[in-house]
């Protein structure tokens, strides 16, 4: 145990970005900002990802979407999205956004029913549009600070906040996860999760797959162009799609004024 | 790279799809626009703004519809229409953030050059894929007397949800400029600052910044079959 707790902080030790100087203020400030101590480790990671991506995900994402009609993949997009309302529904209360918990129960309701087990989005036409929530944006609401930036293996950007967020969304708040917790899940039971899972993932990267890749195209540094958008999502995704107004940004407050002819 | 629970429904399709850097302003100039917001009430600024990405979606409208123009054609009115809307000085510099100090005078104006070139051809290239996407403006808020946002929204065909867009124009009476473009809560400039600055700092200076811009802007241009 201590060889491996040894190993692992030596591995780490190796992942980590030397903090610029603290006398060189802006690099300083920069250090914080880009806030990703383990860059070096989680390039490394990222390429892996990519690696595996390009060997395994992303042909099977692409032999889906060539073999599978779009109707047909809507259909089992939005199967995947309505049995995520548990979840979004724990957070919306955890967050004390009771309207929006109001909305998650009324579409899961209305698309389980009449949109035949969530296979057709009934309830965006009647005036519930889908919103995402996860146990990450629950802790931002609490005030837990997110942390620095990580790329897990296979699960791709994140940082401590999201990534808790994720083990808590899967574990203990969807229902599934919380009987599997509980070693009362039935062999079908744990089966059909398994799938769930594969095709939530082939489903996501089908339905990004030319996104990602003229991101890909369009960003000098992919790896860096992808963390600030990541967080700029997130920070969207906490705030309900209204983040508070952004000063950072180009200004022209230093242009002289236009002379007076 | 691989987008498991948490990243893809982080990134879903929608917003990916509008955050796109090169896809923004095709899309966004796209258009055709509606009578000017009733809230665009905040005096100067903010009528100004709106008069100017109303004209600016406009003339990109044309431009877009305009499919028999050759790319090299289309490169340069483009150009043309990014001069005359945006601060490209002003979002040149920003993007490059501390570094800007690194950099002499001549590798400043190689920069600024290859910057503009790489907005140029990279949207060029794309404007293949608009199909007929037209944009509302919603509303307009001053943020200040020298900068107010342009709230927008670009609809899309049946089913799609609406991709919205913010246009940040800052500026005086008679010479407002666009200074970023946010597409669904992403700023291009914050996103450009932070992938220009991870190619500094990987490949270790304003050179490899200048190398990788010249590479990657030779690419688009062969790619379009641009010379020069």
């Amino acid at each position: 145990m201590v060889r491996v707790i040894a190993a692992a902080s030596l591995f780490a030790a190796a992942g980590c970005a030397t903090p610029p100087d603290r006398a060189d203020t802006e690099a300083y400030a920069e250090f914080r900002a880009i806030n990703d101590p383990l860059e070096p480790l989680n390039r490394q990671v990222f390429q892996l990802n990519q690696a595996l991506d390009a060997m395994f995900l992303r042909p099977l994402a692409d032999f889906y979407r060539i073999l599978i009609p779009p109707p047909m993949r809507e259909g089992v997009h939005n199967v995947l999205t309505n049995l995520r309302s548990p979840v979004i529904l724990a957070n919306d209360l955890l967050q004390g956004e009771f309207d929006r918990a109001g909305t998650t129960t009324g579409r899961f309701v209305v698309n389980s029913t009449l949109g035949v087990g969530g296979i057709a989005d009934w309830a965006t036409d009647f005036g519930l549009p889908y919103h995402n929530e996860d146990f990450g944006q629950t802790l931002a609401v609490w005030g837990s600070p997110e942390g620095p930036y990580l790329v897990l293996p296979l699960v791709g950007p994140s940082n401590p906040r999201d990534a808790a967020g994720l083990a808590v969304d899967s574990a203990l708040l969807d229902p599934v996860g919380v009987i599997t917790l509980m070693g009362e899940a039935p062999e079908w039971l744990i089966t059909a999760s398994r799938v769930r899972l594969a095709m939530t993932i082939v489903d996501a990267r089908s339905q990004n797959a030319e996104e990602l890749d003229d991101l890909q195209k369009s960003s000098l540094d992919f790896y860096a162009a992808l963390r600030s958008l990541y967080r700029q999502f997130r920070n969207a995704e906490i705030h309900q799609g209204r983040p508070p107004a952004n000063t950072e940004g180009p200004s022209l407050d230093d242009i002289p004024p236009i002379p007076v002819e | 790279m691989p987008t498991t629970p948490a990243v893809c429904h982080s990134l879903s399709r929608r917003r990916l799809l509008a955050a796109i850097v090169p896809g923004a302003f095709g899309a966004a100039a796209a258009s055709w626009l509606g009578r000017p917001s009733m809230a665009a009430d905040g005096g100067g600024i903010a009528a100004g703004a709106e008069a100017l990405v109303r004209n600016f979606a406009a003339e990109g409208l044309q431009l877009l519809e305009d499919r028999s123009a050759s790319p090299a054609a289309r490169a340069e009115r483009f150009r043309a229409l990014l001069q005359k809307y945006f601060a490209v000085d002003a979002i040149a510099r920003w993007v490059l953030g501390r570094y800007w100090g690194q950099f002499d005078a001549e590798q400043r104006a190689e920069y600024r050059r290859l910057f503009e070139d790489l907005v140029v051809y990279g949207y060029v290239k794309r404007f293949g894929e608009y199909t007929g996407e037209s944009i509302r403006i919603t509303r307009t808020q001053a943020d200040g007397e020298m900068q107010a946002t342009v709230f927008s929204a670009i609809d899309r065909p049946a089913g799609a949800q609406p991709v919205r867009v913010d246009w940040r124009v800052g500026g005086r009476e008679g010479a407002y400029r666009i200074t970023d473009v946010i597409v669904e809560n992403v700023s291009l400039s914050q996103t450009w600052r932070s992938d220009f600055a991870g190619t500094i700092q990987q490949g270790g200076g304003p050179p490899a910044l200048l190398e990788t811009l010249r590479l990657r802007t030779t690419q688009l241009k062969a790619d379009l079959g641009v010379r020069g």
